[in-house]
């Protein structure tokens, strides 16, 4: 396959690098903008939860020394941004010895697997099914069963997730509604492990995918239909190729370029859908590790938290524009 | 030789399917999608001004009623049955939820009504601007918006308001519409270049009309039916955004949203405990709004695009 | 059924130097000449009656009229009219293309004896491009873009003849292809974009006649290039058709470009076949009115004449006039021509024209209107 241009390569580098910087700096001066500082923000409000803190002012002083806010701000920006690049994300507050870099490395994992599971199985569903329902040949059964089971569709995953807790996880108990694994499994390559894995991990998944499979079937549907009136189409009908090989190699492989960009336009959205389904699974990924640090008034964690989940994100997403042109021959030459 | 072919008959390669054609040249917005979504709401919004004038609404507030009484003719795992003074029931701190619901409804949906307006009005401002400006600003514009999109506006809005406590709804909203202006933007800007190019558009500027008299006049209408379905995505959009963070615990407590309910049926475990209407009732609701206003998107997709109607 | 327009086939004879109108024309390309290379008497292609519509919702608008014409082996029949008058959706029918809304009424399509809409679906697809191929009218768009060229004739190859094991010998046979229409091999694993419009209409063609196909049409094959690029490409074609000895329907609007590359002109106006005769006839002897206004509007270095703008009006193409289609632009209808339809009319060998003129019962008339008028 032909490589990738230049111009297009610096571009999507550069929006990956700049959306880092943003978040990063965003998070830096966010809490500056409020009245105060972070540390005596976060100690009136631990006061105003559990009421009296004994010295408070000592501990402010204290955490101020510690975290250096009693330098210029832009001393704290650079050191924190040369934290940032050490991968240093400080130390969670609320459970002082571990570092936030520590709890992230264990949740991050159960979340990147929970997404990307679910991603692929709703883009592969998805896509299918609009394929299907485009297609000439798709049976009328199939053509309407596949609507009917688009009724999810729009519904926040966070919504589908308390439904399916409800009926598979309460009433009828099919399925734990806690943490990626049971407890007393020592995470190994075991089948009985990779089974329980999955055992938790299947109602999560699900609770992503039917809500989420049917915009891409819908969008499938209207990238079909546009590619049934391209000239090249009719050519392939007039060569007497197959009616499946058309299918895939003619219509699907053209419809599912622009499928591609429009993923990568969305994984914001899935990664909010996805920290909420945690919190309601209490799955053990990074939703649940800052819903955690919401509760416990854990900024730091907060902040270390959402930037690696920011970072990850438009990881994912310049991984997706760096593998586009891989699929789709002509961006290679032409650039964008 | 000659047999008579009715079109019915027509081989499958001449495929013909002479029903699904004939409403192309209706009036586009007679969609059944988008009647159907405008009417779910327009009931939804009916039975909210009903509850209003009928029904206490400060019952929403808590201590107002008995505790976690269960829907008429159900039992709760305490023995209690509904009565009907509390049709659907109440919660764990008095709240009667049906009062709960004729409030938080309208809460919730405007919510969604202001990130999203605010989200169009800049959008159409930065979209036209960078569109028919170009250089420099829109370079700037482009890279704003590929950044807006990459991040997950959730996580950022939960380090802000971690900050900021909790807001009030309007506050809220406002925060949200921080993210709603990028998709429009994205949207406008490319609409505006390439109709920029689209044969109309150059003859109106050859002949001498202002800027503003082609953004309003040519390039406008066009782009209408778009600019709603991209309003009506943002909006639910803003929805989902808002109850995720009411869902963590950063909606405004007293007079509850729909998201706030959920948030509160979470944190008791109403889930395990079997108060399944606790938060059954909102979820319904907020499934019936989302639903509404995934087809009156789908809708207005038609409207715009006669391909998808053909399709059909 | 007597609406046949050719009914005494015959072998056409060989070119003869042709016309004063056919030495004017740059004789850049096809030095032998059109006429008649090994055309034999055998019809491959025969199209009877046939009839399309277009559904709309205001009724239907007819866009092919009973038409009937026959193809021989060998032959290259040029297909003319003006834009919409329902050349392409004639090929398209033959090649049972039509795209909805568009469907076929009635008629009848052999090829070699194959009725063609009685085919099975299954049937239909096998019979496809061995039977009847198609080089298209947008060859720009009508490569798949996310397909090497080799890959887009080797699909094509393949589905007809089966998976093939021997990659070199389909290499071979390839670069065989792209040679006949003059291709470098290098473009084997190339991409369409990385093809300039030339060389993918020359992959059309080579593709077209991959399976040695009874019958090829070329739909405005060469529209879309520049003049230079048009001749050099309409060569090829004729190149190719004669090497390998397939029947070619050319269809197209440029009257000077046709008349260099095919035997036999069939004219159509508004759905309906109003002439049809070898090349050399039609040129130096129009009949039909419509014909000598296409053959009028050639332009000509030699004289500047003014554009003759046809009077009268088009009519509503769901609801045609009574009589003859051409009647409300023709300069010489009369009271009859809105009552009677007129029937083909073989007027000297090959050489059949639906005009009323042509009817022995209307001689004086005849000659009276073509006193009037410069043309012959």
């Amino acid at each position: 396959m032909g490589g990738i241009s230049l111009n297009y390569l610096v571009r999507r580098l550069l929006v990956f690098f700049l959306t880092l910087w943003v978040a990063a700096t965003l998070i830096f001066i966010i809490p500056r903008l409020a009245p105060g500082d972070p540390i005596s923000a976060m100690v009136a409000r631990l006061s105003y939860q559990a009421g009296f803190v004994e010295n408070s002012d000592q501990i402010i002083e204290g955490w101020k020394e510690r975290f250096g806010l009693n330098d210029p701000v832009y001393v704290q920006y650079l050191r924190y941004m040369g934290g940032l690049l050490q991968g240093d994300l400080g130390y969670a507050m609320a459970r002082f010895p571990s570092t936030v870099t520590e709890l992230v490395g264990r949740a991050l994992p159960w979340t990147i697997g929970l997404v990307g599971l679910a991603t692929a199985i709703f883009f592969i569903v998805g896509n299918l099914c609009g394929a299907l329902l485009a297609w000439y040949k798709t049976p009328k059964l199939v053509k309407v069963l596949i609507p009917m089971s688009m009724v999810f569709t729009s519904i926040p995953p966070l919504l589908a997730g308390l439904l399916l807790a409800y009926v598979f996880g309460f009433l009828i108990p099919l399925f734990p509604l806690n943490y990626s694994y049971g407890f007393g499994l020592q995470p190994e390559f075991t089948i009985e492990f990779i089974a329980n894995v999955i055992h938790h991990g299947f109602l999560p998944a699900m609770a992503i995918v039917l809500v989420t499979f049917g915009y891409w079937a819908l969008g499938m549907r209207g990238m079909m239909v546009t590619i049934e009136g391209e000239d090249y189409m009719i050519l392939a009908q007039a060569k007497g190729l197959k009616p499946f090989y058309v299918l895939y190699r003619y219509m699907i492989r053209n419809a599912i370029l622009p499928q591609m960009t429009a993923l990568a336009v969305t994984i914001g959205t899935l990664v909010n859908g996805v920290v909420l389904v945690e919190v309601i699974f209490n799955y053990n990924g990074m939703g649940t590790l800052i819903f955690t640090a919401i509760r416990e008034q854990d900024f730091g964690l907060i902040q270390g938290t959402s930037f690696i989940l920011i970072m990850t994100s438009a990881l994912a997403v310049l991984i997706i524009d760096l593998s586009y042109p891989l699929i789709d021959p002509r961006i290679s030459l032409e650039g964008r | 030789m000659a047999e008579d072919r009715k079109p019915k008959d027509a081989p499958v390669a001449g495929g013909t399917k002479k029903a699904g054609i004939l409403n192309r040249f209706d009036n586009p917005w007679l969609n059944w999608k988008f009647l159907t979504g405008a009417g779910i709401l327009g009931v939804l919004f009916f039975l909210i001004f009903l509850g209003y004038q009928l029904w206490d609404t400060n019952l929403a507030l808590s201590a107002r009623a008995p505790l976690n009484l269960p829907p008429v003719g159900f039992t709760n795992w305490r023995g209690q049955e509904g009565v009907p003074e509390h049709p659907l029931g109440t919660e764990n701190s008095g709240r009667d939820m049906l009062a709960m619901l004729i409030v938080g409804t309208p809460r919730t949906i405007i919510v969604g009504v202001i990130a999203a307006t605010v989200g169009m009005l800049v959008g159409i401002l930065l979209g036209f601007m960078a569109g028919f400006l170009g250089g420099l600003f829109d370079d700037v514009i482009r890279l704003a918006v590929d950044i807006t999109i990459t991040i997950p506006s959730l996580l950022v809005l939960i380090v802000i308001q971690s900050v900021l406590g909790r807001v009030d709804l309007v506050a809220m909203a406002l925060l949200i519409s921080l993210f709603t202006w990028a998709t429009p933007t994205r949207y406008i800007r490319a609409q505006v270049l390439s109709m920029r190019e689209s044969g109309y558009v150059q003859m109106a500027r050859l002949s001498g009309v202002p800027v503003r008299d082609i953004m309003f006049k040519e390039i406008m209408p066009n782009l209408l039916p778009y600019l709603a379905a991209s309003y009506i995505g943002n909006m639910a959009g803003a929805i989902v955004t808002a109850i995720g963070l009411e869902v963590l615990g950063f909606g405004p407590q007293r007079i509850p949203s729909l998201g706030v309910a959920i948030f509160f049926s979470v944190e008791a475990a109403a889930l395990v405990r079997n108060m399944w209407w606790w938060w059954g009732f909102p979820t319904v609701i907020l499934a019936i709004v989302f639903i509404a206003l995934l087809l009156i998107n789908l809708g207005l997709d038609e409207i715009a695009n006669p391909r998808l109607r053909k399709a059909n | 059924m007597s609406q046949q327009l050719n009914p005494h086939p015959k072998s056409l004879p060989q070119n003869e130097g042709g016309t004063s109108k056919r030495d004017d024309s740059p004789s850049l390309l096809v030095e032998e000449g059109a006429g008649g290379r090994g055309v034999k008497d055998r019809v491959v292609l025969k199209v009877d009656n046939l009839r399309i519509h277009y559904a709309t919702p205001q009724g239907d608008v007819i866009a092919v009229s009973d038409i009937s014409f026959n193809l021989y082996e060998g032959e290259t029949l040029g297909l003319v009219g003006e834009s919409g008058c329902g050349k392409s959706t004639t090929a398209y029918g033959i090649l049972q293309l039509v795209q909805p809304p568009g469907y076929i009424v009635h008629g009848s399509i052999e090829v070699d004896g194959t009725e063609v809409l009685n085919l099975s679906e299954e049937e239909l697809r096998k019979f496809r491009w061995t039977g009847l191929s198609l080089i298209p009218q947008g060859a720009m768009n009508s490569l798949n873009p996310t397909m090497r060229v080799k890959d887009q004739i080797i699909d094509v190859i393949e589905s007809h003849e089966g998976k093939k094991r021997d990659k070199e010998a389909m290499r071979e046979r390839i670069f065989e292809l792209f040679q006949n229409v003059g291709l470098p091999n290098r473009i084997y694993n190339m991409y369409p974009h990385e093809l300039s419009g030339g060389m993918k209409q020359r992959v059309c063609i080579a593709m077209g006649v991959a399976l040695h196909p009874t019958v090829v049409i070329a739909d405005e094959a060469t529209s879309a290039l520049d003049v230079v690029v048009q001749r050099i490409v309409a060569q090829t074609l004729i190149k190719v058709k004669d090497e390998i000895g397939v029947s070619l329907i050319v269809i197209g609007h440029d009257m000077g470009l046709l008349a260099q590359i095919v035997d036999r002109i069939a004219v159509m106006y508004a759905g309906k076949m109003v002439e049809i005769a070898p090349v050399e006839n039609v040129y130096a002897n129009p009949l039909h009115p419509y014909t000598q206004l296409l053959i009028d509007s050639i332009p000509s270095i030699k004289e500047r004449k003014p554009l003759k703008i046809t009077e009268g009006i088009t009519h509503d193409p769901r609801n045609p006039p009574s009589g003859c289609i051409f009647r409300l632009r023709c300069p010489f209808a009369w009271d009859h021509c809105a009552e009677v339809e007129p029937p083909p009319i073989n007027v000297e060998e090959k050489h059949v024209v639906a005009c009323h003129l042509f009817d022995e019962q209307f001689e004086e008339r005849r000659a009276h209107a073509y006193a009037t008028t410069a043309n012959p």
